[in-house]
């Protein structure tokens, strides 16, 4: 006879939320350990009083000596790297220097991957500067980063979408030259594509909210007609899923000529109704209200999917109008227009079911 | 009296129906008022660890498998490109023989663009360049171009071969002479299995050839 005890239900069930609970602790961790190396201008010097303080003269120094040797150690990358996070003057002195620039992107486009992550690095602290810098890095360095975001090695890849995300605060001649060399659909791939993993979900997330942001007027018909042909499921607990429906309706997904087909409606609506949770401040809530609401604007039933049951859809609504939001409310009010428009079912039935605070 | 309590703090049916007819109905768009609050972004850099730049100066060894690990490699000559699309190309510009065949033949466009999505193709690599330059706003000197080694590449071999060629005839006639024709031994297998690229060398005589077999053709069909 076996004296083992045999697991029962109950004990995988617990198993499961320990190990989803380990799981969920570890990325926190990484997370946090990545996070803690990201800096703003000037910041180093508060913090970090121990490092080297370089000035323009250093930067000057330095820039020469790249360029008279035509290779940057990574040594002379990092020293650079440090120098850019200490101030805008160090970064304009830098980017005054004819052809300094070109030898960072020698460095980054050379056959030593070492070298490239540190280059990429360095171009991540020059993009902390004024338009004419992000400018200058786009027309240069764009091509390069927008290629390594299809590549393997991870570090760089982060390397570039930092460094993307700098410029595309920036300028936004620099975010339309970026738009050019097909950032979107690259970026698209990373944040919701079929093959869009953990580790980049949430810096692609924040690139394309820049672009729907800054620059929303140069993404073109194609770049759009993309992201609608391939919007995958998305959950409310992925990274960078709180932008999912600010960049959808900032881009004007949903309003496209040829509109969405039904499948990647769906996994709009499944998102929207699994993030009611949230707060109505919460950018999947209140925009996702507004792309709901143009998903019924089409007055086709199917686009809708569970929504269309009014079992489902009213009590969504009064949990939304129970925030009472007033800007959110006004918004709902429209969705409720809209859906009432489809004819579905008796509009009374629906009004009386609905909680909304006077 | 909670029913009537609750009904006096939410609106009534007229109420909405109300409010309702205000409403527009149709798409919100994206500047319509009011606005819900926007994502919020701080420009950051990133603190290099020194321990980073250490590392870099250890033995290459670890490097080394590093690069094959993150980096896509030619089997044929050994280069080292970022992505899998650029290799594709790669390995297509410059070792497919059918690929050079349908250049040649210049029927259709070949060259695909540097970038993924892009799905135009072009006859010659100095089109592919332009357009990259202009559509896509590449530098004029983008490194991971294909096409600019190719007809160097192209042509010298060529160059050399005609040459070696030559002289294979000039001393070839006093060499062989002496030298007994002896064939390269292949114990089993021959190792050469592609197509034979010594027709490549006599593209004179094969025109020729062809040229020969079309006004047999046309003399038949006379």
């Amino acid at each position: 006879m076996s004296s083992q005890p045999v697991p029962s239900a109950e004990n995988a069930v617990l198993r499961d939320k320990i190990r989803g609970y380990a799981a969920e602790h570890r990325k926190e961790g990484r997370t946090q350990a990545k996070d803690s190396l990201r800096l703003g201008l000037g910041q180093i010097k508060d913090e970090f009083a121990a490092q080297d303080n370089l000035s323009e003269k250093d930067v000057h120094g330095l820039a020469s000596r790249i360029k008279r040797r035509k290779h940057a150690t990574s040594e002379d990358l990092f020293r650079l790297a440090l120098a850019f996070l200490q101030g805008i003057e160090n970064i304009n002195a830098f980017a005054a220097i004819p052809g300094a620039l070109q030898v960072l992107i020698k460095e980054l486009t050379g056959s030593d991957i070492q070298k490239q992550i540190d280059s990429a690095e360095c171009l991540c602290n020059l993009s902390l500067g004024e338009g004419h810098v992000a400018e200058k890095i786009s027309s240069l360095a764009g091509s390069y980063m927008v290629t390594y975001l299809d590549g393997k090695e991870g570090r760089l890849k982060r390397s570039c979408l930092w460094t993307l995300a700098n410029i595309l605060a920036t300028s936004e001649k620099a975010a339309q030259q970026l738009l050019q060399m097909q950032l979107v659909p690259k970026l698209w791939k990373l944040y919701a594509g079929e093959g869009a993993s953990a580790g980049f979900q949430e810096d692609a997330g924040i690139c394309l909210h820049l672009i729907s942001t800054h620059a929303a007027h140069h993404v073109s018909g194609e770049d759009r007609e993309y992201i609608a042909y391939h919007l995958f499921s998305m959950r409310p607990e992925d990274p960078g899923s709180e932008y999912l429906m600010y960049i959808i309706h900032q881009l004007e997904i949903v309003e496209l000529h040829h509109g969405l087909e039904t499948q990647q409606a769906e996994c709009l609506v499944n998102f929207f109704v699994a993030s009611l949770g949230s707060q109505a401040e919460s950018l999947p809530v209140s925009y996702g209200v507004r792309v709901v609401a143009n998903l019924m604007a089409f007055n086709n039933p199917a686009l809708i999917g569970v929504l269309a049951d009014d079992n489902i859809f009213v009590p969504a609504l009064n949990k939304l109008f129970a925030l009472r939001d007033p800007r959110l409310n006004m918004d709902l009010m429209r969705m409720l227009r809209n859906y009432l428009n489809l004819n579905l079912l008796d509009s009374n039935l629906v009004l009386d079911r609905l909680q909304v605070y006077a | 009296m909670e029913l009537d309590a609750a009904r006096s703090i939410f609106l009534s049916r007229e109420d909405l129906i109300k409010i309702l007819g205000d409403v527009p109905v149709g798409f919100i768009k994206r500047s319509d008022p009011p606005q819900p609050r926007r994502p919020t972004f701080k420009k950051m850099g990133v603190l290099v660890e020194i321990q980073d730049i250490v590392e870099a100066k250890e033995p290459q060894k670890a490097f080394k498998n590093r690069t094959n690990d993150q980096s896509y490699s030619c089997a044929e000559c050994r280069k080292i490109l970022p992505t899998a699309h650029l290799l594709d190309l790669h390995i297509t510009e410059q070792h497919d023989f059918y690929f050079a065949a349908s250049v040649d033949r210049g029927d259709k466009p070949m060259f695909s663009c540097f970038l993924e999505e892009c799905s135009e193709k072009f006859q010659s690599p100095r089109k592919r360049k332009d357009h990259c330059i202009v559509v896509h706003k590449f530098p004029a000197n983008y490194r991971f171009d294909q096409g600019k080694d190719k007809p160097k590449e192209k042509r010298h071999p060529k160059k050399q071969l005609s040459h070696s060629m030559d002289v294979d005839d000039d001393a070839g006639s006093s060499d062989t002479k002496d030298l007994p024709n002896v064939k390269a031994f292949t114990f089993g297998h021959h190792t050469l299995r592609t197509f034979n690229s010594k027709k490549d060398r006599k593209s004179g005589d094969t025109l020729e050839d062809i040229q020969s077999m079309k006004d047999a053709i046309n003399d038949i069909l006379d």
